[in-house]
């Protein structure tokens, strides 16, 4: 009787642990972790950020097992290093700064070089500057939502991001997958923010065109 | 005058609502006017709304994590 009651009120404070570790900064993780290499606090980074970096990671390295060496390598790091981290960014912005590099060193290491083809000069315009002709014919955006989110649509989407150049691909990633602002990107790729635009601008026509040549087959 | 290439190259300051307003103006005259920018705004922001169905997908499945696991504790061993 006693030991089930010892063995109950244990598991109510670990769930009560559990519930309250989700609550914490980064920033208080980081400062158990580093200085007292508390486990359940390092565990905590990895559930808030194993998706984030994994995904990042598969899509410069297109590819599952690269990523997952490249996942592997960045959580490696920081449990060394994470005393590295200064505080003068966001601990995010600093972790996919981390995996960017992780990404680069392992595509080398692997003698995986991407032809990095520039995106400046599409456009769906003509030479004359019109889209006459170009666009209407293909015009998709007014389907219906059960067409346009369709598991095939997502499929698709996912491909012509995968087929971007790497510096386009990356760009895009950060700012309209995560979401991230314009500078949050030039910090972490280390480019500046009329090339983020720039970039971003250009992977967005490419991706577009891409759509509409999906509806528009699929309509046949 | 706004020519088509103009929206092109103005969309995403115009979607962030960042232009400003005389350019806006010159950007809606000319789109109200040529279906095929009203077509490519349109196209452009459904675009828009499918890419930001990708957010939050879940890759790191139990067994990536486990091995993740099983490394950090055969690198992480104290000596």
């Amino acid at each position: 009787m006693e030991i089930g009651f010892i063995k109950k009120l244990i598991s109510v404070i670990a769930t009560n642990d559990n519930e309250q570790i989700t609550r914490i900064s980064d920033d208080e993780l980081i400062r158990r972790y580093t200085q007292t290499r508390d486990e359940a606090s390092f565990d905590e980074i990895v559930n808030r950020y194993s998706d984030r970096i994994y995904g990042f990671a598969l899509r410069i390295t297109r590819n599952a097992s690269d990523a997952e060496e490249v996942f592997q390598e960045v959580f490696l790091t920081l449990a060394k290093k994470l005393d590295m981290f200064r505080g003068e960014s966001k601990f995010s912005s600093w972790l996919y700064r981390v995996t960017v590099n992780a990404s680069y060193m392992y595509l080398r290491s692997q003698k995986k070089h991407e032809n990095n083809i520039s995106l400046e000069n599409y456009s769906p315009y003509d030479e004359k500057g019109t889209l006459m002709g170009r666009i209407m014919y293909k015009d998709w955006s007014s389907r219906p939502d059960i067409i346009i989110f369709n598991k095939e649509a997502l499929i698709i989407i996912e491909k012509a991001i995968n087929e971007l150049p790497e510096s386009y691909r990356t760009v895009f990633h950060l700012s309209d997958i995560e979401g991230l602002s314009n500078e949050e990107v030039s910090e972490i790729l280390e480019i500046s923010i009329p090339a983020v635009k720039s970039r971003l601008h250009r992977a967005r026509l490419f991706l577009r065109d891409k759509l509409s040549d999906y509806f528009h087959e699929w309509r046949k | 005058m706004f020519i088509c290439k103009d929206v092109v190259e103005n969309i995403m300051d115009y979607i962030d609502s960042e232009l400003d307003l005389e350019t806006l103006k010159e950007l809606e005259k000319h789109t109200g006017d040529c279906p095929e920018c009203m077509a490519f705004v349109s196209t452009y922001r459904r675009m828009l709304e499918i890419t930001g169905k990708l957010k939050d997908k879940p890759f790191v499945t139990p067994e990536i994590r486990n091995r993740l696991k099983i490394l950090l504790e055969s690198k992480l061993k104290p000596v």
